[in-house]
């Protein structure tokens, strides 16, 4: 897969494929931003990014504001639609999660808290163009 | 015996006293409790435990009529949850099980919902089908016994309760919109004036709650071109039948499990238990099947230690012992019973 990558999927099963591909590009340490509206698919990209790990428990972290997962990676997934002040953040440990270098981390809504991210990231945006189209912008940011 | 109790595994602290089968207090953080005893901290905060779980202990054990000395039992919740939320309770719990010489017990979450409807005086017999319904679950279960437990379905997307909280967002009610979609819902008299579609799982007892959430979204941006604009005379026929779609599906599971499973009663838990239409539909299914059907009181749906402290009796009975050296954890998959 080369990145930047920019693509209309027409369906679940086209996102399924990228987020395979976009699996293999992914090692410790990394970070993945993952932003767009509700229902544009990110948990969905994350689960399958996720099922390449052999983890097939994924699911969406709104309420625990991040699960954990182990398989042949170990993942924090983060989602920060209920945060409401950055210092919840670091309350929960964040930072510790962070620097966790033996863990591939997802943030969903990472643009509602934006002073915490890495400048060294991967980013993607989902945007809605019907029921079942999307586009799906993936970029690498050194 | 009396068992002292300590939940922390997300937002609310929560310490309670059971001694044996009666409960001597429940204490759930509020906001009173934060003006009192935490002052200005964020709401989801482990700090915000940290402040108040020994105020609330001292409460609970004025409650009690007991001495510290006189609790025989320490439990606290071990998972899953948010791992630094977890280790207040828990490491608090073993600190004070260690100066007392009193055994400590870790209990799970989601077995404490599980086992919350023998805190009522109605209680279910085994074995029986459980509905763990919350902001961060969704589960189907068999139980057969204290320690033999089979989840049957989970959500494989959205726990119901987010979609209720999403939902109401969505629909200009604020977040968590949970309980103003059910007030909403009750103003409308039809419940299923708008087709909302519930997606099919591969596991027939697995819930999908994603793509409803979705659909509800995509209405509003179709028949009003966002929130703002939604007719407030509309909201209530939008709340109605997104409620109406999510407990069709969360009935649709139980009804098809009570049919394979020969059950002697249906346990409603979590959160959601607190939805009215979601009570009255599991009822009249409970009745049509010939179960006995139990759902604790509110202050046992949400997050409350009355349930840690009961799960941790029963295991102590059950001869269970555990080290101070274990961890909390932070998913279901930590789990070491329920499969």
């Amino acid at each position: 897969m080369d990145l930047p990558l920019q693509v209309i999927v027409n369906n679940e099963i086209e996102t399924k494929r990228i987020a395979e591909k976009f699996a293999l590009l992914l090692k410790e340490g990394d970070k993945v931003l993952l932003n767009g509206d509700l229902g544009t698919g990110k948990t969905f990209f994350v689960k399958n990014v996720c099922v390449k790990y052999g983890i097939d428990t994924v699911t969406s972290p709104t309420f625990s504001i991040v699960n954990e997962y182990t398989g042949q990676k170990k993942i924090y997934h983060f989602d920060f639609y209920r945060i409401k002040k950055t210092v919840e953040l670091f309350d929960i440990g964040f930072e510790d999660y962070m620097k966790d270098r033996e863990a591939i981390i997802f943030i969903e809504w990472a643009e509602l808290v934006p002073e915490v991210l890495p400048k060294k990231c991967y980013t993607i945006q989902f945007n809605y163009i019907n029921e079942t189209k999307r586009e799906i912008f993936i970029k690498k940011n050194e | 015996m009396n068992i002292l109790g300590i939940e922390t595994s997300c937002d609310e602290t929560s310490v309670a006293i059971l001694s044996d089968g009666e409960l001597k207090a429940n204490l759930i953080s509020s906001q009173d409790f934060h003006v009192k005893y935490g002052g200005v901290v964020p709401e989801l905060s482990s700090r915000a435990h940290l402040q108040l779980i020994i105020p609330l202990l001292k409460e609970a054990l004025e409650k009690s009529h007991l001495t510290i000395e006189q609790l025989d039992l320490i439990s606290a919740t071990a998972g899953p949850g948010l791992i630094g939320a977890l280790l207040v309770g828990l490491t608090f719990a073993k600190g004070l099980s260690f100066s007392l010489n009193k055994p400590f017990v870790p209990v799970d979450h989601i077995e404490g919902h599980i086992f919350s409807g023998f805190l009522m005086q109605w209680k279910p017999q085994f074995p029986y089908l459980c509905l763990v319904v919350s902001g961060g679950h969704t589960l189907l279960l068999l139980v057969k016994s204290d320690l033999e437990i089979i989840k049957l379905g989970t959500t494989i997307d959205d726990a119901a309760g987010e979609a209720f909280d999403k939902v109401g967002k969505l629909i200009g009610l604020g977040y968590p919109g949970g309980p103003k979609i059910q007030e909403e819902a009750a103003k409308c008299s039809s419940r299923d004036l708008i087709n909302f579609p519930v997606a099919k799982t591969q596991n027939e007892y697995d819930f999908s709650f994603s793509g409803l959430k979705t659909a509800v979204l995509r209405f509003v941006q179709k028949e009003y071109s966002g929130k703002e604009n939604i007719k407030e005379a509309d909201i209530p026929k939008i709340a109605a039948s997104f409620q109406n779609a999510v407990i069709k599906l969360l009935a649709k599971n139980v009804e098809k499990a009570l049919q394979n499973f020969k059950v002697d009663s249906l346990v409603l838990a979590g959160g959601v238990a607190a939805n009215k239409d979601l009570r009255n539909e599991l009822s009249f299914i409970s009745d049509k099947y010939k179960m006995k059907f139990v759902v604790p009181d509110l202050e046992f749906c949400g997050d409350n230690a009355a349930m840690i402290a009961y799960r941790g009796w029963k295991l102590h009975l059950a001869g269970k012992k555990f080290n101070y050296d274990y961890n909390a954890y932070p998913s279901l998959a930590g789990n070491k019973l329920i499969r």
